[in-house]
């Protein structure tokens, strides 16, 4: 196998301005005048035809000896190669234009580059030329700037630390103070006014989460789907740029908030690597263990919410899909006290060790739920309805899913052998004996087996899991990164000068960046750091796998009924805290 | 049976309308379905098996605003929402109620940005605030009773006035107009 960067050197001498590495990842400068042949020379001659992540850095706050270029702007783009295993590759190129920058698209080479190039036009303010519809995706279209610019302030309110109820600001409380600003609304482009033009949502149930979606039909056959969203867009990345490494972790949890625990792991795992740190063996085999259940718990959410969306018999599959759910959740607040988010993750462990009786009620879970896989897919694949209402709908190549950037079960659905646990493994994923479950049938029913052989694999991964826990620290013993134990307080003056330092200054990585993903029940879920030597992240990117797999419904619902659409929600499976961020 | 055998032999009862309305009410709220954030999961579980909000008379989400009595807010709004939000709540029948779950929708949460509207009272009236991050379904349920014993003490005249005048901030001030020119 050829080296990426030396293939490249090679064949474009002009455009390759720098290589380098970004915490174990080549990464490679280009001129952004070349970007278009660099992206078509990835793409087919090495094999980079995954587009994971797209995002663009503002480096007017950054140290001089730390900015690519001159420019204001770099935009960074993450490649995988699915047939090497996820081989990752990050380009990045400095966008000319200074305040005002441009760039070219790459919709042409990875279509599943046009929502992040909105967003990053919608965040950013970068025109990228070549692109079929640039407008707005998460802020309200008349929103003044854009709001990830290091001169645009975090923005919110003023928080008081004194107050009294005679303060002017509770004379309105809990009354009709102001009207919200309207915008109107107009038919997308692309739409024709011929056909019928439905609006769903952002509040209608079935799209699970507010997600709007302006529908074309003709007749009862979808001609187009166009999403809209941002309705739950919440500022995680500008937020995290203003917070502690360690803060962040609490902030996490509430993306996919069906998978708190998954998200944390990204999260601290990238910053572990930024570090150049390794959790204990004993917390990694605990991570697992969380992993794993949270992947049951939030496939089990898909399952009830798609099941009560389709079929006759949803509502009680509903109940029961809860009821293990909430097992699953009792697990969570034994470890951790909380239930939904959990917070549980730490730089370097996790923040408790588990109690004795938790392998022992894992064991006994693990029992049943088996048993009730079985259950749930004799209620369902015996039904004639839910078999008529998932085959053939919302049909995905393998070669439209690699090029959606569409990761996870409906990659896998589509018959793409694709895993991060298999193909990068992290958390001593490697030990486990695990399939990773595949359907070339390419449908909703394809990604519905998927999902339901995936949650049988949690619990042959869980049971490994829990049999070989290694014994040892479930945290790491690093004073300038992990605080001391409480215990140690009363003891040793070292131990509470560095619990000091941690909690007035925090912990502190060198300058420098990293890209690191997992595999969350969702797809491939990543954060992208940029460290500028401080105790806050420069800039965190967060690339979620709702927001990538979002983007292939309207190439899944043309030519299907209206009332297809909701199965496709479902099937995508998405969550609009992770799609909205 | 409890009831039955402390009706006089008669079958008659005195009592107020005003009791007998807020009785009939307070034990069947109604919620409107639709859930924002995280706060919503925790919605859904208190509607299922464990939980069970049956046992209160709230089992029934009504998908349309004009069915329902209560809406529950469920996680933050964004300033993209927040329109979205403020139409259902105008949609919605009198007598409606409001209670904002979670700390996101009664203060903004950790989410002081550019991106969230901190409060959902900034928008609509709210009746009963959750604390929580998300609450659980358990601390859900309590708001819920405080809602019922809130609407327990209210006067059939409390719902006779449109709310948006009387409070007079809706209407336009039309004291201070200049003359109209020929007037």
């Amino acid at each position: 196998m050829t080296d990426p960067i030396l293939a490249l050197s090679n064949r474009f001498p002009d455009a390759v301005l720098e290589t380098g590495d970004a915490s174990g990842v080549p990464s490679v400068t280009v001129a952004s005048d070349h970007l278009l042949d660099v992206g078509r020379f990835l793409r087919d001659e090495l094999g980079f035809d995954l587009l994971s992540n797209l995002t663009v850095v503002d480096q007017l706050k950054l140290p001089p000896v730390q900015k690519t270029a001159d420019a204001r702007f770099v935009g960074v783009y993450h490649l995988r190669s699915v047939a090497r295993d996820g081989e990752l590759l990050q380009v990045k190129t400095p966008l000319p234009g200074g305040d005002n920058p441009v760039a070219p698209s790459v919709t042409g080479i990875w279509p599943g580059a046009n929502w992040h190039e909105r967003e990053a036009y919608d965040l950013f303010g970068v025109r990228y030329e070549g692109h079929p519809d640039l407008r707005r995706i998460l802020m309200p279209d008349d929103w003044p700037g854009h709001p990830l610019r290091k001169d645009m302030p975090l923005g919110g309110e003023r928080v008081p630390f004194s107050v009294t109820w005679d303060d002017d600001e509770f004379k309105m409380l809990g009354r009709q103070i102001m009207q919200p600003e309207q915008t109107p609304q107009a038919i997308p482009k692309g739409m024709d006014s011929r056909h019928m033009v439905v609006n769903m949502g952002p509040q209608h149930p079935s799209t699970h989460g507010v997600l709007r979606l302006i529908v074309e039909l003709d007749g009862e056959r979808i001609v187009n789907v166009e999403p809209d969203i941002g309705y739950l867009h919440s500022g995680f990345e500008k937020q995290g740029e203003h917070v502690r490494y360690k803060d962040f972790v609490y902030y996490t949890d509430r993306m996919d908030y069906v998978s708190a625990m998954q998200n944390n792991l990204s999260y601290v795992l990238a910053v572990e690597q930024l570090l150049g740190i390794e959790a204990p063996p004993r917390a990694q085999g605990i991570r697992v263990i969380m992993a794993e259940l949270q992947r049951i718990a939030a496939h089990l959410v898909w399952l009830a919410t798609h099941a009560l969306d389709i079929s006759g018999t949803g509502h009680a599959l509903l109940m029961y899909a809860f009821r293990e759910r909430e097992e699953i959740l009792d697990l969570f607040e034994m470890a951790c006290g909380a239930r939904l988010t959990t917070s549980y993750m730490r730089i370097g462990g996790v923040s408790d060790d588990l109690p004795p009786a938790f392998i022992p009620r894992l064991v006994e879970f693990l029992d049943y739920m088996d048993a009730r896989l079985d259950e749930y897919r004799a209620m369902l694949e015996k039904n004639p309805l839910w078999r008529k209402r998932l085959e053939g709908i919302g049909p995905l190549s393998k070669k439209d899913a690699i090029a959606m950037g569409v990761t996870g079960p409906m990659l896998r659905g589509s018959g793409v052998a694709y895993d991060l646990r298999r193909a990068r493994p992290y958390c001593g994923y490697d030990q486990y004996e695990f399939d990773i479950p595949t359907s070339d049938l390419g449908d909703s029913y394809g990604r519905y087996l998927v999902r339901m052989a995936e949650m049988k694999q949690s619990v042959r991964i869980l049971r490994q899991a829990a049999a070989m826990l290694p014994e040892g620290d479930y945290l790491l013993d690093d004073p300038k990164i992990v605080p001391p134990k409480r215990d140690l307080l009363d003891q040793s003056m070292e131990a509470l000068i560095h619990h000091f330092k941690l909690y007035t200054e925090g912990v502190t990585p060198g300058p420098g960046e990293v890209y690191r993903a997992i595999e969350a029940p969702k797809g491939e879920m990543g954060f992208y750091i940029v460290s500028d030597g401080s105790a806050h992240p420069y800039r965190l990117r967060i690339r979620t796998p709702s927001f990538a797999n979002l983007q292939s419904i309207a190439m899944l619902s043309k030519g299907h009924l209206f009332s297809d659409l909701v199965v496709i929600i479902g099937t995508i499976d998405i969550v609009l805290g992770d799609v909205d961020r | 049976m409890g009831f039955e055998s402390k009706l006089p032999e008669t079958g008659v009862i005195t009592t107020t309308l005003e009791q007998v309305v807020n009785w009939s009410r307070k034990n069947s709220i109604w919620p409107l379905l639709f859930g924002l954030a995280c706060c919503a999961i925790e919605m859904i579980t208190t509607g299922t098996a464990r939980h069970d909000i049956a046992r209160f008379g709230s089992e029934l989400f009504r998908a349309s605003p004009r069915q329902a009595d209560l809406m529950i807010v469920a996680g933050r709004v964004s300033n993209k929402m927040a329109p979205v939000i403020k139409r259902l709540y105008d949609e919605m029948a009198e007598p409606k109620w409001v209670i904002a779950m979670g700390i996101c929708a009664s203060a903004g949460g950790p989410f002081n940005n550019y991106a969230i509207v901190q409060g959902v009272d900034k928008i609509i009236p709210v009746d009963v605030y959750v604390p929580g991050c998300p609450p659980r379904p358990e601390a859900l349920l309590y708001a819920l009773t405080m809602l019922q014993k809130k609407i327990e003490t209210e006067h059939l005249r409390d719902h006779n006035a449109p709310k948006q005048t009387e409070l007079g901030v809706l209407l336009p001030d039309t004291s201070d107009l200049p003359p109209l020119p020929g007037a």
